[in-house]
């Protein structure tokens, strides 16, 4: 079977498939976020809590992700827990440190104005600085998302959802007609699910970023 | 010549420089329908320092960048000791140029050392050679060797990095030195001592230079001979920094030159050179009578009271000195005077300090030589322009021996 | 943005850290999770794949895909971005940038998968090493013409005016002023390399992978920690290897 005739008579199953994939890694990022600015906003202060911070994260960008994923299967059981748990850690340091950087370049004086007339810490952090610092912080989701698209194929190693699954499923049907095709559909899939949601931050950058900081 | 290099020291005339020549040298981008450099011609004499000045977009560092074929001209021949460039390997022919722009261009990966002994080593001089030569140049440029080899560049301040640009541009005792704004991108001060360090070290080694600056002041100081270059490097005007102040070519020309043209030239002329005046003096325990009486009632008319040293102490007209017992009150002081080796501007400035439109002149024991007055400076700054306003303005520089000599 | 950052962990207090502990760290996991495989060595499944020469053998089969990787994407990586860096090439350039980054949206497993069957199931060291490869280009590839574009462009004016041949002030002068960028570059390599070698198993080319996958077929989690612990310290091994020289191999004017 041809490759596009092959993408046609399964739509429906390469559909629920990038839809999982896409859901899972997007669920992910906005944990990561949530976790990342807190930690950011927590230790943007203190160099050595940055540095604490920047350093564990980049280590586990240096791990491999199969083998943390592994690690995790007897802590966490199978299915879903491990893939979220090790998409969440790596998709940490580009939003860390780029929150970092973001509220640490405010500038003094703009702060100073802000005390100034009256904002409070609290509202200084979110109207203020959080506000600024979010294009870098948009960035650094981008990139994170990029990252996970590939590590969340990772996914159907322990009966995980996502596009991951064709993968495998080409694997172990070699010598069938439709090895080839399952193993590319599930990576064809990824890059395009990839780009598609790259193009989505692109849009959502230009929409919540105030016209006065875009670069 | 035998091989394709430029003249041999011993061949050079004039020290070390030598004769750079363009004939009708232009410059054409392609899709561009103005040229960037158009038709120029000029020779610049062997051992001389002639800065190109214009302002920005007239294509002044384009002109200097075709001497050693960093930008290729589109038309037109250019020569060196006689040699057209075009004939030699680029290369080759940039060894033998020192070159040296404003961002000093210090490869910072490289230690002060390697940097100033690259041409060297390129040349294919022996590493000893080139240590020696490394040395001699530092020393040169004003930075003590053993202090200064091993240093990287972002060690060093802009003024250091800048002498670091120049020695390694004179590493290879080039005849030909071409330098871009070298001095642009540091303070005012540091820059002052970097050109006087330029002209110090010109005038022993005799090198031909060609400078670009947008500044006009840099060009007087620094240039034997100075051409304004207007649009697409027309040559507006090409002379001595003299004949220039004295009489602009045009009206583009004054403007660059700038208002203060008249006063530029002031400051290439001493007192010496003037006549003096003399006024009415009197020691100070005359009788102030007299003095009246001699000072005379003509309009204007002053007198200067003296010590017995004949040194200056006080103005005084006529009636001021009938108005006192003593000469000692007479008048007002004596704020400022000039030697005869001031310049015309200090004269200047002496009689607008003491307001009445002169100042004494004192000789090298501080005593009364004569008085300089305004309108014999007005009438010199007259008759230089009248001097240079006789030569027509397409002249390569040949105004004859007075130019040379008069600003002593 | 773009996805370069010269040093991973962007921060200067971040990046000394992490080379004076990674080592530490990663000489700990190893010692600690062998010590806690020892405690269970009655264990027969543990007994039987927990050896020093299983060990050992897939250790060596993992650290060899990184090493013939990054020896093959210096070779290839490095010598393209040069030539993509060049004025004639300016066209050109950004659209093999672009081309890489899309690949580098590509799954690993998935390039690695697409490669064994393309090949017909062929399994062996280079049936996983070439897709690994591919995947590992684009960050030397990227980082080599950045940091060629970025020297600054007075420097080779200043070269060229002195006499320096267009060669000599690309092997003098870019090359040089670009280690940093370009050992950046191969570092994020090594360590894509290192992870994604724990797939190598997928193709039959061994690698610590293959110990996590049989501790996870035999429910055996001590198996699995095993092999997933080796890989991690191997991996921060490598990493530090890797920060160790661009650190200490960076042209010292420029440190």
């Amino acid at each position: 079977m041809s490759f596009l005739d092959y993408v046609a008579s399964r739509w429906q199953q390469l559909l629920v498939d990038s839809y999982q994939h896409a859901s899972m890694v997007l669920q992910c990022i906005v944990l990561a976020t949530i976790v990342g600015v807190l930690v950011g906003v927590a230790v943007y202060r203190s160099p050595a809590g940055a540095a604490v911070a920047t350093a564990l994260s980049s280590a586990v960008l240096t791990v491999p992700s199969f083998a943390l994923f592994g690690l995790l299967i007897p802590v966490l059981g199978l299915g879903v827990a491990p893939s979220v748990v090790t998409l969440v850690l790596y998709a940490l340091l580009p939003i860390i440190r780029n929150t970092i950087v973001g509220l640490s370049t405010v500038d003094q004086p703009v702060l100073d104005a802000a005390r100034g007339i009256g904002m409070n810490r609290f509202r200084v952090l979110t109207r203020i600085e959080l506000a600024m610092a979010w294009p870098g912080i948009l960035a650094g989701m981008r990139v994170s998302t990029q990252m996970l698209m590939g590590i969340a194929a990772i996914a159907a190693y322990a009966k995980g959802p996502g596009l991951g699954n064709m993968i495998f499923s080409g694997l172990s049907g070699l010598g069938s007609a439709n090895a080839l095709n399952m193993a590319l559909a599930g990576t064809l899939g990824v890059i395009i699910l990839a780009l598609l949601l790259d193009g989505v931050f692109v849009l959502l950058g230009r929409l919540t970023t105030s016209r006065g900081i875009r670069g | 010549m035998a091989d394709n290099n430029m003249p041999a020291p011993e061949d050079r005339t004039n020290g070390h420089g030598v004769e750079i020549r363009l004939e009708e040298v232009s410059k054409r981008y392609p899709g561009q329908k103005l040229a960037a450099v158009e038709s120029v011609s000029m020779t610049i004499p062997a051992g001389e320092t002639v800065v190109l000045v214009g302002p920005s977009g007239s294509g002044k560092t384009t002109t200097m960048r075709m001497i050693n074929r960093l930008i290729e001209p589109t038309s037109g021949r250019i020569t060196i000791g006689g040699q057209d460039v075009l004939n030699l390997d680029p290369d080759k022919l940039r060894r033998e140029i020192g070159y040296s722009i404003q961002q000093a261009g210090l490869f910072p990966h490289m230690t002060v050392g390697e940097n100033v002994g690259m041409v060297p080593s390129l040349v294919g001089w022996s590493k000893q050679r080139t240590t020696e030569r490394v040395d001699e140049m530092l020393d040169l440029v004003g930075l003590d060797p053993a202090e200064y080899r091993k240093r990287y560049p972002r060690q060093l301040s802009g003024g250091q990095q800048q002498r670091v640009g120049v020695a390694r541009a004179l590493a290879a005792d080039p005849p030909v030195l071409l330098m871009d704004e070298p001095f642009g991108a540091v303070d005012p001060i540091t820059r002052g001592v970097l050109q006087d360090e330029l002209m110090r070290l010109q005038a022993d080694l005799g090198k031909t230079i060609v400078f670009v600056t947008h500044d006009f002041d840099e060009a007087v100081k620094l240039g034997d001979r100075i051409a304004v270059l207007g649009e697409r490097s027309k040559i507006l005007q090409y002379d001595t920094p003299d004949a220039i102040l004295a009489n602009p070519a045009d009206d583009t020309v004054a403007g660059f030159v700038g208002a203060g043209a008249a006063l530029k030239q002031l400051t290439l002329r001493r007192v010496r050179e003037i006549e003096l005046g003399q006024v009415q003096t009197a020691v100070v325990d005359e009788d102030p009578g007299a003095m009246r009486d001699r000072i005379g009632t003509r309009r204007g008319a002053i007198g200067l009271v003296l010590d017995h040293r004949k040194r200056p102490l006080r103005w005084t007209t006529a009636r001021e000195a009938g108005a006192v017992s003593s000469l000692a009150q007479a008048g007002r002081p004596v704020e400022d005077s000039v030697s005869p080796a001031s310049t015309l501007q200090d004269a200047l400035e002496a009689i607008l300090t003491d307001d009445d439109g002169v100042a004494v002149v004192t000789g090298s024991r501080g005593e009364y030589i004569g008085v300089v007055d305004i309108d014999t400076v007005m009438t010199t700054i007259k008759s230089l322009r009248e001097e240079y306003a006789d030569d027509s303005n397409g002249d390569s520089g040949s105004t004859g021996p007075d130019s040379a000599e008069a600003s002593s | 943005m773009s996805n370069t950052f010269t040093s991973d962990s962007g921060s200067g207090g971040a990046e000394r850290l992490r080379l004076f502990a990674q080592p530490v760290v990663a000489a700990a996991l190893v010692v600690g999770v062998l010590a806690f495989a020892y405690t269970q060595r009655d264990n027969v499944i543990i007994a039987r794949n927990v050896t020093a020469s299983t060990l050992l053998t897939l250790t060596w089969q993992h650290f060899l895909i990184s090493l013939a990787v990054a020896v093959i994407v210096v070779a290839i990586a490095v010598p393209l971005g040069v030539l993509l860096s060049r004025s004639w090439a300016r066209r050109v350039s950004p659209l093999v940038i672009g081309l890489a980054n899309i690949g580098q949206a590509a799954p690993s497993v998935g390039l690695l998968v697409l490669f064994f069957l393309l090949t017909n199931g062929t399994t062996g060291f280079w049936i996983a090493t070439l897709p690994i490869a591919v995947y590992a280009l684009l960050p030397v590839l990227r980082n080599t013409i950045v940091g060629l574009q970025q020297v600054d462009r007075s420097l080779i004016d200043a070269g060229r005016g002195i006499g320096m041949s267009g060669a000599k002030v690309l092997l003098s002068v870019e090359l040089p002023l670009s280690v940093p960028f370009i050992l950046a570059g191969l570092r994020t390599a090594l360590v894509l390399a290192v992870g994604t070698a724990s797939l190598a198993w997928f193709v039959g080319a061994g690698g610590l992978g293959e110990l996590i996958d049989t501790g996870y077929k035999l429910s055996n989690w001590t198996v699995l920690s095993v092999g997933a612990v080796l890989a991690m310290a191997l991996a921060l091994l490598v990493d530090w290897l890797g920060g160790l020289a661009e650190r200490y191999l960076s042209p010292r004017g420029l440190r």
